[in-house]
């Protein structure tokens, strides 16, 4: 985008603050021009979106609909097996075409004017292109291969696509980085995908502030009381907090410990010794990954976070919506060859997560009190110190690095 | 008011503590009195609250998986001891009630529930509204929820689940 273009909206007048990384301006997560502008170069931009799992979609034919940023798509699953990831705009009115949230067709057909496009968007049939009787009927020269639905690079990796309004000039892998990918591989290690439940829920939050949270293992440790006492995250364990060269994907790693009072549980009023369940099936994880960490939670640039908590495992698309409100996708999952018990294991689980999750409602419930703390003051900033000034991965999780990290790479690609 | 599927019999003095078992619960939760929540409920309970999307498609996971009293004694002790939230009213309101059946192991029935949610100095609002499918059994004397299923006609809740349907 060009910078004269930049010059027509408030966000020009715009200066981050000078302390650079360490801080964070309120107005990122509350000016309307800023977030058109994320629109603009985050999400149309040449960067992979999480669209949906190939669990989704196992036959020809079979579509699930999904938000990109503001847009809406349709990834259907073409007959050679491929997918295509569609625009839900009809090309010829801008009608939502597809309106169930997924399902089984042939082709597409709009229903204001059946408008029919084949499952690779082209379309397909134009009712009274050639007029009725000698009259009306579409130009001589339309073209209908002009018309198509427009179809978006996809890329997708162990049962999980991904797509871009752009041509991104980087493969999927190349965009994740080894240190990322190799994350993303130990939980998709290419056995088959099963889908167990969705969850959705409208945060009154800028986006934004979901990517941080979900980079911030500094709260883990204070806010959240069920990770704290069971020992399942908390900053005493041995964890780390990985990113990618750019900074814009992060991971938080942890190794699960005691419900034990030590000198850092003794400055977590979250912890509680003597905190039992009456019923402690609930949290009952078994190991099920190489290596010793117990949780990932990784945040892929710009809309997905991966949660693989002890045996609890989902994926949150992150969807805006304007700049102080988002919608949280959650869709929890198995493997296809997971037993009975361990199928039960995640439904359990699944307590923890999700709009009524025993670990998730304090972050929602974050987000919205953030939001309104920040909505008082356009100009205030927010302060990023903790683990120092620098935007390095880190062999701990006492630090904030990683949403320094992200708000690096979030400067270069907004241009502030 | 306890409708009943025809062909089904049902004495009066059955429909009144039907009728009465629906409107404890409501009240209990109407009035935040979520300790007794559990009481409405037999030891090896299931209650689940589920959107219309998932219950239709099978999916297991919902918003709250419950297979026990004592899991419903922990979210109660979780809301009340642990969970972040800003303070709020939830008002649950049950209409429509009919059984449905009645078999060996229990009577099946289910009826509409809206539930408002007032937060604080905020107007009050629609949360979520649904269907309960619940079964219910003699137990100890009381008629208790042996099965409670909260299916949500919205796929989306606003902001975060806290207290229970």
């Amino acid at each position: 985008m060009a910078a004269a273009d930049a010059g027509t909206s408030s966000s020009l007048a715009r200066r981050w603050p000078a302390a650079g990384p360490t801080r964070v301006p309120n107005w990122v997560y509350t000016d309307p021009d800023i977030f058109a502008r994320e629109q603009e170069r985050i999400f149309d931009g040449p960067n992979w979106l999480y669209v949906c799992l190939d669990a989704e979609i196992p036959n020809p034919g079979d579509f699930t609909r999904s938000r990109l940023g503001t847009r809406e798509v349709v990834a259907v699953r073409a007959a050679d097996g491929s997918v295509n990831v569609l625009l839900n705009r009809c090309a010829h009115r801008s009608m939502q075409f597809c309106t169930a949230n997924r399902g089984t067709v042939k082709e597409f057909i709009c229903p204001y004017h059946q408008w029919t496009y084949d499952l690779g968007g082209k379309l397909l049939g134009v009712p009274f292109r050639r007029g009725l009787r000698g009259n009306g009927g579409m130009p001589e020269d339309f073209r209908p291969e002009e018309h198509g639905l427009q179809r978006l690079a996809v890329a997708s990796r162990h049962g999980v696509i991904f797509a871009s309004f752009a041509q991104p000039n980087e493969t999927l892998e190349e965009y994740f980085g080894p240190k990322i990918l190799g994350l993303f591989d130990r939980t998709f290690d290419g056995r088959e995908l099963k889908v167990l439940g969705y969850q959705r829920q409208r945060l009154p939050g800028n986006w934004k502030l979901y990517l941080e949270n979900n980079r911030d293992p500094y709260h883990a440790s204070l806010l959240h009381v069920f990770l704290v006492t069971f020992g399942l995250f908390r900053l005493d364990q041995r964890s780390a907090t990985e990113m990618d060269e750019t900074g814009r994907h992060a991971a938080l790693v942890n190794q699960r410990g005691e419900q034990k009072l030590n000198d850092a549980t003794a400055q977590m009023r979250a912890f509680h010794e003597g905190l039992k369940l009456a019923d402690p099936r609930l949290i009952d994880p078994v190991r099920e990954y190489p290596g010793e960490a117990t949780v990932v939670i990784q945040t892929l640039w710009p809309n997905l976070v991966v949660q693989q908590q002890s045996n609890g495992l989902a994926m949150r698309q992150v969807v805006p919506l304007d700049a102080q409100n988002f919608d949280l996708v959650w869709t929890h999952f198995g493997y296809a060859d997971d037993p009975p018990e361990m199928t039960e294991r995640r439904i359990r689980q699944a307590n923890l997560f999700g709009p009524a999750g025993y670990v998730s409602v304090d972050d929602g419930e974050a987000m919205l009190l953030s939001q309104a703390g920040i909505v008082t003051d356009d100009n205030a900033e927010c302060l990023v110190e903790m683990g120092g000034r620098d935007t390095a991965s880190a062999p701990h999780t006492v630090t904030e690095t990683a949403i320094r990290g992200l708000y690096k790479h979030y400067r270069a690609v907004m241009g502030l | 008011m306890i409708g009943v599927a025809p062909g089904l019999n049902a004495p009066a003095r059955l429909r009144e503590r039907l009728a009465d078992l629906y409107g404890a619960y409501d009240e209990a939760l109407g009035e935040g009195e979520y300790e007794r929540w559990p009481e409405f409920f037999t030891e090896a309970c299931v209650y689940k609250i589920t959107s219309r999307e998932n219950h239709a498609a099978g999916l297991p996971i919902g918003l709250v998986t419950a297979e026990s009293r004592a899991m419903l004694a922990d979210r109660v002790a979780a809301m009340r001891k642990t969970m972040l939230y800003a303070p709020r009213i939830m008002r649950n309101m049950t209409t429509g009630i009919v059984l449905r059946a009645s078999a060996a192991d229990g009577m099946r029935l289910s009826a509409s529930f809206a539930v408002f949610q007032t937060l604080l100095n905020e107007p009050s609002a629609v949360f979520l509204c649904g269907r309960y499918y619940d079964r219910v059994v003699e137990d100890s004397g009381e008629l208790r929820f042996a099965e409670r299923i909260c299916v949500t006609d919205a796929t989306l809740v606003p902001t975060s689940l806290i207290f229970p349907l």
